[in-house]
């Protein structure tokens, strides 16, 4: 089953989310901030990092940027509730942007399309 | 854009990390662009100096191995620029923010340092290498950048077929678009109407910020050796705006360009500052060329008066601080404080600060690293033969004396 690592430090929306991606078939885990996503993909290389960007601690694009120095082919989407990272050079070493929006069909179709992606670089 | 503007917006970056191998011994103790060239220069003086000359002064040198003297260098020669007007030539070491390693290529020099790019926020950056020796205007390229709309423009000079093998060879249409870029090819292609000629990359770019920051984000995920020429420019040139700049085009200055890649190409580009018109003329009011001067006496020429002879010295630069005594010097190349005593002879030599050349010794086709003493009665280059027992001899027969070599006369096999 594909594994997707959900980076988010607001519980509700954590919970949100997760519920959202096992509704689409996905094993999903989560963490609350940055430090503790670096930990968990450490563990166990998830498929998909789907990462917010405002967090206490180390926000997302810091984690992103280390996660990628480890291990430059982990798929990485930044999800946030605001615009203005897409603009930060340092968030384009995402493989997408997807603003936070009630409706979740941007999100899920943008996982769908990065894990394609990356399948297809893969040769798998 | 207006020069002035064009300028401002414009982040230099040049890139002053490479390992510099087929230099060695000359970086055994420093990186490429920090070794002494020209009697008082490094290398890196002239890309600064451009760039000086040009306007540019928004300036980042990235450095990684063995940068101290490189550091040391800047911070002497080009702390000259004023920050509280944005102006600055700054070094800067590798800050892994984006990887605990190395660069890997050119590519992930830049990606390395996206932060960076994200601090200034400039229009247009662009990458220089910090081994090359060449007058340029690179205002002229970012203009030409500008006015052909380009996303990325690369400087390119006619070279010969033979040679195109070693550099990234390109084809353009009428307006300088690049419809082919090949990296060190086989069989380079030739310019039309010119069999044995092609175009060469000079390594030289200018990039829309936008641009490169999203190219080099996604090479840093491919499996690549993060290489502008290698990887870079072959996959982009069809699908983004790619131009050529002809580093001719317009020229007031020279067409002088050298890629100080291997220790032959550094003594011959040494050589092509002598002789009257030089190949490369440091004595160019309109084209200064900028390094640090150490507070030394004057270059002087004596009599010696044990063997009655006074000195001979044609074609040479003599850097301040030199002592010539009763010697014959022709064709040479000496940095800040060399001495060399009466008797002696030095020909088509390159002698780094402080060398000193004993009474008697013959020097020939020589380069000699910082504060070597060669003793009374040595040779050098004479014998290539014995010069291999201890030091490096180049295909072209120059031999090179690395620094803290002994000056024991046994050692140079004086006396034995």
């Amino acid at each position: 089953m594909t594994t997707v690592l959900l980076v988010e430090d607001d519980p509700n929306q954590l919970l949100l989310y997760t519920e959202m991606l096992k509704g689409e078939g996905y094993d999903v885990s989560g963490a609350k901030d940055g430090r503790e996503a670096l930990r968990m993909v450490e563990e166990s290389r998830p498929d998909l990092v789907v990462m917010d960007i405002s967090m206490p601690g180390m926000d997302g694009i810091e984690a992103m940027s280390r996660m990628l120095s480890k291990d430059h082919k982990l798929p990485v989407i930044l999800n946030s509730a605001y615009a203005t990272y897409k603009d930060n050079f340092r968030a384009w070493s995402a493989d997408a942007y997807v603003v936070k929006s009630s409706d979740m069909a941007e999100l899920k179709e943008t996982i769908k399309r990065v894990l394609a992606q990356n399948s297809a670089e893969s040769g798998g | 854009m207006r020069s002035d503007v064009a300028a401002q917006n414009t982040l230099v970056i040049v890139l002053g990390g490479g390992q510099g191998e087929r230099l060695y011994p000359l970086t055994r103790d420093r990186t490429k662009p920090a070794v002494p060239f020209g009697g008082p220069y490094r290398i890196i003086d002239f890309t600064l100096s451009n760039c000086m000359n040009s306007g540019l002064r928004r300036v980042y040198v990235l450095t990684q191995y063995k940068s101290i003297s490189l550091d040391r260098h800047l911070r002497l020669t080009w702390s000259c620029y004023h920050e509280e007007l944005g102006e600055f030539v700054v070094s800067v070491p590798p800050q892994q923010r984006m990887g605990e390693r190395w660069y890997l290529g050119t590519a992930d020099a830049i990606f390395q340092n996206v932060y960076t790019l994200e601090q200034e926020r400039p229009a247009l950056v662009m990458i220089l290498a910090g081994d090359h020796v060449y007058k340029m205007n690179y205002l002229d390229m970012i203009r030409f950048h500008s006015e052909s709309e380009a996303e990325i423009t690369v400087a390119c000079s006619n070279v010969g077929i033979e040679e195109g093998r070693r550099f990234g060879v390109m084809e353009v249409d009428a307006d300088n678009r690049i419809v082919a870029f090949e990296e060190k090819p086989g069989t380079p292609k030739a310019l039309p109407g010119a069999p044995d000629r092609c175009l060469g990359s000079m390594g030289i770019y200018v990039f829309n910020t936008k641009t490169l920051v999203q190219l080099v984000s996604e090479d840093a995920k491919q499996d690549t050796s993060h290489d502008f020429g290698r990887d870079i420019l072959p996959k982009v040139f069809a699908r983004r705006r790619c131009y050529a700049f002809p580093f001719l085009a317009g020229r007031e200055h020279s067409s002088y360009w050298r890629d100080i890649g291997t220790l032959d190409a550094f003594w011959q580009a040494n050589m092509d500052l002598l002789g009257a018109p030089p190949k490369f003329d440091l004595f160019d009011p309109n084209w200064p060329t900028r390094t640090y001067h150490q507070q030394q006496p004057p270059a002087k020429v004596t009599f010696d008066e044990e063997s009655e002879l006074s000195g001979d010295v044609t074609n040479s630069i003599v850097s301040h601080g030199c002592v010539l005594s009763g010697c014959r010097v022709r064709d040479a190349v000496f940095s800040p404080g060399v001495r060399v005593a009466a008797e002696a002879e030095v020909v088509e030599s390159v002698l780094m600060n402080g060398v000193s050349v004993g009474r008697g010794a013959r020097v020939r086709r020589a380069i000699v690293d910082k504060h070597v003493h060669i003793p009374a009665g040595a040779t050098l280059g004479i014998d290539h033969e014995k010069d291999k027992r201890n030091f490096k001899v180049t295909e072209n027969g120059a031999v090179v004396v690395p620094k803290g070599i002994p000056s024991d006369p046994g050692f140079w096999g004086v006396g034995t």
